[in-house]
């Protein structure tokens, strides 16, 4: 034997076996279906195997989780449920001889502002002012023009805070706000003015109760002679816009009032001051936000309800509502009709948009990404909030708590980009007013779903009479964005704006309503959101099997492959070994 | 009872047209390439009276006396008892509703006997397909229980080795796990898709580009290995 006959030989068994390893080892899905029905009727059909790809941690829906994890959710403190209220902020309190309501969702609204904000932060001691965090100056209430008890010449100040903002020192965004669990896109909001630090604490990076999305509720009596001072505590240019709001396009020295920059007057500079006038002559829910570059300021926070309450006798108002929405301290007006009152401001917010302020720390180059590069036509809302929060956090603050047989009035805005569609389980609100415009009463509609396009308002009349219409009983109702991408975040639910109608008797001692469906502290996981399982991903994955299979697969067609070019070459009759050259 | 027999005729009607269209899609299936007729089944007096059909569930084409023209005599019987439920799904990941046996094994030309007993609160079915027609119109013989129900239904099958398609009929009970097989005799050969005994036709894993990458690399790699080790000894 010649060591060509050799080298055939070598070449040759070489082939055989590296075409029975190649044929033996291809994935049985990589053929045809007809040759696998062959395959099958000859060799028999292929053994059961069990999927590789079931996901652990949540269920195929994702609603709720497969039962081991549902008993180690169900472990999860209930803490996180509600967190404490050492302060007691949740009872009835009188502070400054001013009766601050009850309000018993879990988080509560800081009590000694609701006080403030009613006597005027000039006519409260300093206790108060410190407990409230506000200056002298944030809320001053004066002269009592006509004579029926309570002041009319009102003069607020007004800052513009940044939440979740950019840092040159770290990635994480400073000033947090979360408005879901884990969630924290940037925002601007108005807020009260206030002294010291901006987070609750030293340590802490999380940002106090007075800077907060949504820009609080600004509660006014018609007639009173309202001064409105923005001090420009931002890095870019902003204004205020009065929406529906009465009020004249120039001010008494002359200068613009409309808030305006195409048509009224320029942006406020930063460290900047500008006092807006007003005297609203009608009653009404309305509107206000900054009116620069509107597709991106008003998307970034800068907006709040307005509210101008009837003249009443002895009316002092809650100037300012920060928070869940529960308004502490009613206007006589609301009393006169309503047990209740509430704030709902509903936004929506694209973190395509929010998130461009945490991308550098250069005013320039921020500027440049929300007024230049960001294009509104292009983007889409993922975030869908009530009062400043989505689902789950919501159920903590902004819950409407009820009891039977009650009228309560809801102040619906939709200061969001996108229509709303206000639903209300188990009951059918009322409308009384369309845009701060008191309906006629034959024009009163009763619904369940109310449509309001962006910057509309709604003044609506919850009846917990039970009667099949208007109620249906006690329970925990509902109450949210019909537009079912309203009750995500970013898509995945529950989420979004979802708010619920509780009933007293259905709400635990912490604030936390009694539910009897899913358990509800899995939402308070911020790896539910970021969509995270901890099983392996459907479809997606390589079975260590099958890695092997086709690692060996990979080697035995390299190596058909060279065994036919060495016999191409022995046959060719040239040297297959040039080292001998 | 004429709008007792107008319902059982659309009843009829409504089971037999799916199955028209499902049966040759199922790969692997005994009638896999064979076209069903429409049968005329409106006046058939054997299907009134081989039908018992109530709130409880529905036994259909239930046959303990006529022998299958190639069967001289009954060879054996068999009694199964069938559970269906959620709980028998837990052992296959992925699937949903289950049933306790997969796989019923007899002789040819056997007595069939086959009890359904539902835990689940909803209906669940024991359909057979693939018998002859002259025997069981549309070739079939079904067990439906209702939720909490048990019915019982008694068939001959015919001398031919073959394997023969078992399933619940409601939307996607058969895809979700209530699939199984009746093997006669030494049968035709294991159905698709039977949890705990075959594999899934339609793998939903896909060919990936990780996948190609692997091998291909692979295969590049041992090339060169090897003709590169076949050069480095000429004597080979």
């Amino acid at each position: 034997m010649n060591s060509r006959t050799t080298g055939l030989l070598v070449a040759g068994l070489q082939l055989v076996i590296a075409s029975v390893i190649t044929v033996l080892l291809v994935p049985d899905h990589w053929y045809s279906d007809a040759i696998r029905i062959r395959m099958a009727r000859w060799l028999g059909t292929p053994a059961y195997q069990q999927p590789v790809d079931t996901q652990a941690g949540f269920t195929r829906d994702g609603s709720a989780p497969l039962q081991a994890s549902a008993e180690a959710v169900q472990s999860a403190p209930a803490a996180e449920l509600c967190p404490p209220d050492p302060g007691n902020s949740r009872q009835a309190l009188q502070i400054e001889g001013v009766p601050v309501r009850e309000s018993l969702a879990c988080r509560a609204d800081n009590p000694h502002a609701v006080a403030a904000f009613v006597r005027g932060t000039n006519n409260v001691s300093r206790e108060t002012l410190l407990a409230a965090g506000l200056t002298p100056d944030a809320v001053t209430k004066g002269a009592d023009l006509d004579g029926d008890g309570d002041p009319d010449v009102i003069h607020l100040r007004l800052e513009v805070v940044e939440l979740n903002g950019g840092s040159p020192d770290t990635d994480e965004p400073v000033t947090s706000f979360e408005v879901a669990p884990g969630v924290t896109p940037g925002l601007w909001a108005f807020a009260p003015k206030s002294f010291g630090m901006a987070t609750v604490n030293f340590e802490s990076n999380q940002a106090k109760d007075l800077l907060r999305a949504p820009s609080p509720t600004i509660r006014v009596e018609q007639g009173d002679r309202i001064q409105i001072t923005l001090e420009n505590t931002h890095y870019l240019g902003h204004t205020i816009h009065f929406h529906g709001v009465d009020h004249a396009f120039l001010d008494a020295a002359g200068e613009g009032n409309d808030g305006v920059p195409v048509t009224s007057e320029l942006p406020l500079e930063p460290g900047n001051a500008r006092t807006y006038e007003l005297q609203p002559r009608q009653p009404g829910t309305m509107f206000y936000h900054c009116h620069v570059q509107v597709q991106v300021h008003v998307m970034m926070g800068l907006q709040g309800m307005f509210v101008v309450e009837e003249n009443r006798p002895d009316n002092w108002l809650q100037t300012l509502n920060i928070g869940g929405g529960h308004v502490r301290a009613p206007s006589v007006t609301s009393l006169e009709t309503y047990d209740e009152e509430y704030d709902l401001h509903f936004s929506d917010l694209d973190t395509g948009l929010n998130n461009r302020i945490q991308l550098s720390n250069n005013v320039d180059e921020i500027e440049r990404q929300v007024n230049r590069a960001y294009n509104i036509t292009a983007s889409t809302s993922d975030y869908y909030l009530l009062n400043g929060r989505a689902f789950p956090l919501t159920f903590q603050e902004s819950l409407v708590i009820v009891e039977p047989n009650q009228l309560v009035k809801l102040r619906v805005l939709n200061g969001g980009s996108v229509g709303l569609a206000f639903h209300t389980h188990g009951h059918k609100t009322t409308a009384t007013h369309y845009d701060g415009v008191a309906l006629q009463p034959a024009a009163r509609v009763t619904r369940d779903v109310f449509w309001l396009a962006s910057a509309q308002r709604a003044d609506l009349e919850l009846d917990t009479t039970n009667d099949g219409l208007h109620a249906f009983g006690s329970g925990v109702w509902l109450l949210h964005d019909h537009q079912e991408r309203g009750v995500t975040n970013n898509g995945l639910g529950p989420g979004g704006n979802l708010g619920a109608v509780v009933y007293r008797e259905f709400l635990g001692d912490d604030g936390w309503p009694q539910t009897s469906g899913e358990n509800l502290a899995q939402y308070f996981q911020a790896d539910y959101y970021r969509r995270q399982t901890t099983g392996e991903q459907r479809g997606t994955s390589l079975s260590t099997g099958l890695f092997l299979r086709l690692l060996v697969l990979g080697v035995a067609i390299g190596a058909l492959a060279a065994s036919l070019m060495s016999l191409f070459r022995l046959l060719s009759g040239r040297q297959a070994t040039p080292g001998n050259r | 009872m004429r709008i007792t027999a107008a319902s059982s005729v659309l009843l009829l009607l409504c089971l037999a047209i799916p199955h028209a269209v499902a049966q040759d899609q199922l790969p692997g299936s005994p009638d896999n390439g064979v076209q069903q007729g429409s049968d005329h089944i409106e006046h058939d007096p054997r299907t009134m009276s081989g039908m018992q059909f109530d709130q409880t569930g529905m036994v259909m084409n239930a046959n303990a006396t006529e022998l299958p023209r190639d069967c001289d005599e009954i060879a054996a019987s068999h009694e199964f008892t069938v559970t269906v439920g959620r709980r028998w799904a837990e052992q296959f990941p992925g699937t949903v509703f289950g049933m306790s046996e997969h796989e019923f094994r007899v002789e040819p030309c056997s007595l069939v006997t086959v009890t359904l007993v539902n835990e689940d609160e909803v209906r669940h079915q024991w359909m057979l397909h693939g018998l002859p027609r002259y025997l069981y119109p549309q070739g079939m013989f079904h067990l439906e229980a209702a939720g909490g129900e048990t019915r019982s239904g008694t068939f001959i099958v015919p001398s031919d080795n073959q394997t023969y398609l078992v399933h619940c009929d409601m939307t996607q009970h058969m895809e979700k796990g209530m699939k199984a097989q009746l093997v006669v005799g030494s049968g035709s050969g294991d159905l698709w898709s039977i949890p705990g005994i075959s594999r899934d036709f339609r793998d939903s894993r896909q060919v990936t580009m990780l996948d190609l990458f692997l091998v291909t690399s692979m295969a590049v790699m041992s090339f060169l290995v090897v003709v590169f080790l076949g050069r480095s000894q000429p004597g080979a």
